[in-house]
């Protein structure tokens, strides 16, 4: 890629040539372009069937009925939809809702959103290793709790939550349940009705397909309300108007049903490579993994790197596409919310790095990034006073 | 990152001053040393934890405070380097942790009131 080690497949991942090559058969002129919702002549009846396909296809990964599926623009929306459609259209039945504080902005700025119309919101703390156990969520519930959200898969640590308990708690209790899988699906096994998940959100740009769109999976007996964010031509059963991406729908589907097929091996793979680097960089003094050490993703690696500052260390690393522990590279930049909700001091916070790994990373590329990395932190540490120490 | 030029430490001697400013919390911390004789700087170096622009302009200071005396090193003012490197004005705070340091190698110069060399 270029000369340059992509290891930051959690912000997205590129799209699988399958993928492309399905796409821009909806495009062009003897394509399938038409408009979907046009069912009235040949070319809208048969892009309608390219986009039933693909809600097929998504649905299946996650145990879903294509029914279920509501497409959106991506996971945000379908995390907005989830929370704003669901708190406005039951706010006559509770105006609390739990959620966590290392949730994703989608989730968390909802809730403030929700905040600002009367609602109350108890934000979990995580324990030290990112897990939000599912005894917090039941002391948390109120009579008046209509609604809890918890990310499957943090994007930031990469840690695994227990949706499953999670879940079934939820639904003894009658609470709606929120889950933002737009890490986990076609990464990890997910199944919305044995996870007792009411409102999934997914998005296609995480999962080696096309960015722009998402969906949200509705559980549909009984069927969740919700009230819509966009109003216009009544598309997805009046939940989501707007002309359908035919295109980007079925980059989706396609992208779903790989990962369905290629799941279990590309899993056991990412995260034999995923533990070789942390293994490498572990060799270095002052290296800590962030998050629990077995419940995690298989692409995610969180590292905390003690003695060296993270701008000027993602300056040492130019053949390294990764993230920092901070919003932006900037002076001002705002340590990592979620480092800090585990406990990591703002500096701490500063001086990490999230690896994430997907479908195309090679153990040669995991070489040559533990090779940067452990030069680099060798070469701040040099010029540091007391050589890094604090 | 190019090598940074006067990166390192020198052994204490008579001849060395010292000045620290900075904390590693904050994150910017610097330790400078200049080798002294008649009055100026004849050689300079720095250790440095904090950002691409902080590292830089320490090591751009290495340099420019070669020949300086006390009075240079008192009146010295960050933005000179914040102009000479185009640091954006977001980072101008770590810059004045420079400053900090300069100005404390001032006071802490042999034979200065208060020198602590």
């Amino acid at each position: 890629m270029n000369g340059v080690v992509y290891l930051d497949n959690a912000a997205t991942t590129p799209v699988d040539p399958r993928v492309i090559e399905a796409m821009s058969t909806c495009l062009g002129v003897d394509g399938d372009f038409a408009n979907p919702s046009a069912t009235g002549h040949g070319p809208g009846r048969r892009a309608r069937a390219r986009v039933e396909q693909a809600r097929e296809e998504v649905a299946s990964l996650v145990g879903a009925r294509p029914a279920q599926v509501v497409w959106t623009s991506g996971a945000t929306e379908a995390d907005n939809l989830a929370l704003l459609g669901a708190a406005r259209f039951y706010r006559s039945h509770g105006r609390h809702i739990v959620t966590a504080r290392t949730e994703h902005p989608a989730v968390l700025d909802a809730c403030r959103q929700l905040e600002r119309e009367g609602f109350t919101v108890t934000y979990l703390a995580p324990g030290r290793d990112g897990i939000v156990e599912p005894a917090q969520v039941e002391s948390a519930l109120r009579p008046e709790t209509i609604l809890v959200s918890l990310m499957h898969v943090n994007n930031e640590i990469g840690v695994v939550q227990d949706v499953g308990a999670v879940g079934r708690l939820c639904r003894s209790r009658g609470v709606l349940f929120h889950v933002d899988a737009a890490q986990s699906a076609g990464k990890l096994p997910l199944d919305v009705e044995r996870d007792c998940i009411d409102l999934l959100a997914l998005t296609a740009h995480k999962l080696h397909g096309p960015k722009g769109v998402g969906a949200l999976c509705v559980r549909p007996e009984p069927r969740i309300g919700l009230v819509p964010l966009l109003y216009g031509g009544g598309q997805e059963r009046g939940l989501r108007s707007g002309t359908l991406p035919t295109h980007q729908i079925v980059g989706m589907g396609v992208a779903y049903r790989i990962a369905a097929l290629e799941m279990a091996a590309d899993s056991a793979r990412i995260a034999r490579l995923r533990e070789r680097l942390w293994q490498g960089v572990a060799e270095l003094p002052g290296v800590e993994l962030n998050g629990h050490a077995e419940r995690r993703a298989p692409g995610i690696l969180s590292i905390t790197i003690d003695g060296v500052e993270g701008e000027s260390l993602l300056f040492e690393l130019p053949g390294l596409a990764v993230a920092s522990g901070s919003a932006c590279a900037t002076a001002s930049a705002e340590p990592s919310y979620v480092l800090r909700a585990l406990g990591r001091s703002d500096r701490l916070a500063q001086s990490s790095l999230r690896l994430s790994l997907g479908r195309y990373t090679t153990s040669e590329e995991i070489e040559l990034a533990i090779a940067a990395i452990q030069r680099a932190v060798r070469r701040l540490r040099a010029v540091a006073p007391r050589g890094g120490a604090s | 990152m190019a090598t940074l030029s006067g990166a390192g430490s020198f052994p204490a001697g008579s001849d060395v001053v010292t000045a620290c400013a900075g904390d590693r919390e904050q994150g910017a911390e610097v330790r400078l040393q200049f080798r002294v004789a008649a009055g100026r700087v004849v050689e300079a170096c720095f250790q440095a934890f904090g950002c691409p622009h902080f590292l830089a302009a320490a090591s751009w200071l290495t340099d420019r405070l070669r020949g300086a005396g006390p009075p240079e090193l008192e009146a010295w003012d960050w933005r000179e380097a914040a102009a000479a490197l185009e640091v954006p004005a977001a980072k101008y705070g770590r810059l004045l942790t420079l400053q900090d340091a300069v100005r404390a190698a001032a006071r802490n110069w042999p034979g200065a009131t208060g020198s602590t060399v």
